[in-house]
């Protein structure tokens, strides 16, 4: 999880977003009754079942298919839906555990030195949006890995992708981009934000 | 005066002055002639004009007005506006034994192009309302003809679509509006302008300028009615604030409105944070300020303000 240069920057994973099937139908009121942990939400059409370990939320719809979200890494997605799938089996239903897939991840890395946007957007330009007004950030879209990279002024990085492995890719890719449009570091007593 | 070449019968006969085959004719419109620049000669008469209708002012019984020839063409925007619209008749014979009128329906003109005609008057509308000058009217309505013909963003409101059209038109002229002031004479929210916004540079495959805190100094002040040197000074504070980075990761809209709060308390007309925050739409310029100036480097521009406000 280190981007190959002479510092390892820490790409720190937050959130992983899975999908999974049952493969059966579900009954969203049995669930809400006599399941623990959780939460019904008729209005929407699904229950929210959350797992203390690994720290899942979990959308279950009556259709079968369920939304994790919440893990730090892909395995504990995994791990998390399994644990999932085997508590709606032990509520009465048949269920089969299929089509698992990591659909999102969101990863956080921390540059160490402050970054200059607005060099940074003349630099990449059709690439890197930067709208003040809008976000405080500049949104650099990588369109063959699929990640969207949102880098603010401070020098922190939250990327999101499809996999984890793109992810880094995406880290590695545009640092070297940042490390070009760095500021120089200033006297700390002189930025002191209150 | 007209040479054509019809050597080989495929080139179409084109209007030169025999004394310079190379000058490029002037149009005079309201003659209908077309002039050569170089020597003054009338080389084509009676050219068709596109304008507005050309009307007969002659004799004051002008009930009836046998040259009306119709409404001006918009060829950029339109797909040639050729269609016939019935009005309401005014004799008696007009209306039918119930007392409607026969030919009800005025028929509806080129209904693809309705929503479009539709959305520049609401352009209209909107740039009027902020005196926007007919160039980025035109802009606006070119870029709402490309996104609209594209059908990319189609389920968007057109509304929102106009209002994005129109803030990128600012930008493009270099004569940005922000967010909230486009709002202000919209009915859609900053997000949905901002969502179009995006979707829109994307759809076109432009880009456009970042803004700066420059390009709202002058606005800003004049609707305050602050002096000129009091937005001078403005403008070098907000610039040497930026260049210094005092303010990282802040909109160049709040920058612009502290540096005006610094510079009209540092003069005689002083402005209310209220005051300031109101035209600028921003929130909380207090703590801008203090960010900015609890900083050692503003000693150095403190001075070069006060002599602003003094010369």
């Amino acid at each position: 999880m280190d981007s190959g240069n002479d510092e390892a920057l820490d790409i720190i994973i937050t959130n992983v977003v899975a999908t999974f099937r049952t493969r059966c139908h579900l009954n969203l009121r049995t669930i809400a009754l006599e399941g623990i942990n959780v939460i019904y939400k008729p209005e929407d059409g699904k229950v929210l079942m959350k797992l203390r370990k690994p720290k899942i939320t979990a959308s279950i719809w009556s259709s079968g298919k369920i939304i994790c979200t919440g893990a730090t890494s892909e395995d504990q997605a995994k791990v998390g839906a399994r644990r999932l799938a085997r508590c709606l089996q032990k509520l009465g239903f048949k269920v089969r555990f299929s089509a698992f897939k990591v659909v999102n991840v969101l990863a956080v890395c921390s540059m160490p030195f402050a970054i200059h946007l607005i060099d940074f957007t003349k630099n990449n330009r059709p690439i890197a949006s930067y709208e003040p007004e809008l976000h405080p950030a500049v949104t650099y879209r990588i369109k063959h890995l699929r990640a969207t990279c949102q880098i603010f002024s401070t020098g922190s990085l939250t990327i999101t992708g499809p996999n984890v492995q793109n992810v880094a890719t995406a880290v590695e890719q545009v640092y070297p981009l940042l490390y070009e449009c760095q500021k120089p570091l200033r006297k700390a007593e002189g930025v002191s934000r209150e | 005066m007209a040479s054509t070449s019809r050597k080989d019968g495929l080139t179409l006969p084109r209007v030169t002055c025999p004394n310079h085959p190379e000058a490029i004719l002037v149009e005079d419109y309201r003659a209908g002639d077309m002039i050569c620049p170089e020597c003054g000669l009338v080389v084509g008469d009676r050219v068709i004009d596109v304008g507005s209708e050309w009307r007969t002012f002659s004799n004051e019984k002008a009930l009836k007005d046998p040259s009306r020839v119709g409404d001006a063409q918009n060829p950029l925007l339109n797909g040639g506006d050729l269609t016939t619209m019935i009005s309401k008749g005014t004799g008696a014979a007009s209306f039918d034994e119930f007392g409607n009128s026969k030919y009800q329906n005025r028929r509806t003109m080129s209904s693809s192009d309705r929503a479009m005609l539709n959305a520049f008057k609401e352009i209209s509308t909107m740039a009027d309302r902020i005196n926007l000058p007919r160039n980025i009217i035109d802009r606006t309505n070119n870029l709402f003809k490309q996104v609209y013909e594209q059908k990319s963003l189609k389920g968007r409101a057109n509304d929102a679509i106009a209002s994005a059209c129109l803030y990128i038109a600012c930008r493009q002229e270099g004569v940005p509006r922000t967010f909230k002031e486009i709002c202000a004479v919209s009915r859609i929210s900053k997000k949905e302008i901002g969502r179009c916004f995006k979707l829109i540079l994307k759809a076109l495959e432009t880009s456009v300028d970042l803004i700066t805190t420059g390009d709202f100094m002058s606005r800003f002040c004049s609707n305050l009615g602050l002096p000129k040197q009091v937005q001078m000074a403005a403008t070098f504070i907000a610039r040497k604030a930026v260049e210094l980075d005092l303010v990282p990761g802040r909109s160049p809209i709040s920058v612009a409105a502290a540096a005006i709060y610094m510079a009209s308390q540092a003069s005689a007309e002083k402005k209310t944070q209220k005051e300031i925050g109101d035209i600028a739409g921003v929130a909380d310029i207090s703590s801008l300020t203090h960010q900015s100036t609890s900083c050692p480097s503003c000693e150095e521009k403190l001075p070069k303000v006060v002599f602003f406000c003094c010369t």
